[in-house]
């Protein structure tokens, strides 16, 4: 699995916690998902879970708190997926 | 259940908390009593049964000599001092000065003044800025934790926030909640309901002349789960006691 396919399915399982779509639009491996796509800090760990299930990986949970933008999340997996 | 071990914190944390407690300790008469006194006398509070409520903490904290965490629900800033005030009175948190509970006010409003900062520092509680700066906020859990697993008493709002919608959500509770708890072994979790009677949501202040009613409950939620599953699934089972403790609330109302 190449990076942007990483990159595709990470903002397709962030899409429905986003609440700032005009964000979404915009999405790149910069974007913050706490502070540019809003999403809930406590619906983070429902978003990393669904990575792990999707990703069949399993993250650490000192590695979410590394994980602030959507490229963290796609390296942190790239990663994991070895 | 697969536990956790707690980080030890950095020294110069560590002996920043050590001091902190000290000093808190020293003033803690003269605190708790200024707090217990501002809320009955200046905002003419009451809580319903307060005898049973103190009686109820008393039993568990003697009862149970290990981790204890508080958790509640949270409609108004100030919550964390209404709960303190109905589990034990001053002269009890001046003997057993552990279970006097660890807070973690939202700083820009709870640390805004330097008169402010002051006051929260001698009531043991660390600020932090919710939804700030994350290694801000796990360096805060962290010491939380630590406490914790020190044997020290700490209260956390599992919802992290207020309740928007006025009533417990167990599926907003923050996983970082059953994180600590899992750093502690043998940690037991005091869950405190409380809601004034014109409380119908969250608020900033409960109205002068509240008279607040609730329960308290110990559990020891229990995971198969490991990893970040286990941590949601502990912090969604202590919101949803507190969801059926508000069941129970508003069923003896009617």
């Amino acid at each position: 699995m190449n990076q942007t396919e990483i990159f595709d399915q990470v903002v397709k399982i962030l899409t429905p916690y986003v609440k700032n779509q005009e964000a979404l639009e915009g999405v790149s491996l910069d974007t913050h998902i706490l502070d540019d796509l809003k999403v809930n800090s406590a619906r983070l760990v429902d978003v990393v879970l669904e990575f792990e299930d999707a990703f069949n990986i399993e993250i650490d949970d000192d590695d979410v708190d590394k994980v602030e933008t959507v490229g963290n999340a796609v390296e942190l997996i790239e990663a994991k997926i070895g | 259940m697969a536990l956790e071990s707690v980080a030890p914190l950095p020294a110069g944390v560590h002996r920043k908390l050590v001091v902190q407690r000290e000093i808190s300790r020293l003033l803690s008469p003269l605190t708790t009593s200024f707090v217990a006194a501002a809320l009955r006398c200046a905002f003419g509070y009451r809580i319903e049964d307060l005898r049973g409520f103190r009686r109820e903490y008393r039993k568990i904290c003697l009862e149970h000599d290990g981790p204890l965490m508080i958790c509640a629900n949270h409609l108004t800033m100030i919550d964390s001092f209404v709960i303190a005030w109905a589990l034990g009175s001053p002269w009890w948190y001046f003997r057993h000065f552990r279970t006097l509970p660890w807070n973690v006010p939202e700083r820009s409003i709870f640390a805004a003044t330097r008169f402010l900062r002051v006051a929260i520092y001698v009531l043991k509680c660390l600020p932090v800025e919710r939804g700030g700066d994350r290694l801000e906020v796990t360096g805060v859990l962290s010491c939380l934790a630590n406490v914790i697993a020190n044997h020290e008493v700490a209260l956390i709002f599992p919802e992290a926030g207020r309740s928007r919608t006025g009533r417990v959500d167990p599926d907003s509770a923050a996983s970082g909640i059953g994180r600590i708890y899992r750093s502690a072994s043998h940690c037991r979790v005091v869950c405190v309901y409380l809601r004034g009677d014109h409380q119908d949501a969250y608020s900033d202040m409960p109205v002068r002349g509240e008279v607040f009613r609730g329960s308290v409950s110990v559990i020891e939620p229990k995971t198969n789960y490991r990893g970040l599953r286990a941590s949601r699934d502990i912090a969604r089972q202590i919101a949803q006691r507190l969801a059926n403790m508000e069941q129970e609330y508003f069923d003896d109302r009617k």
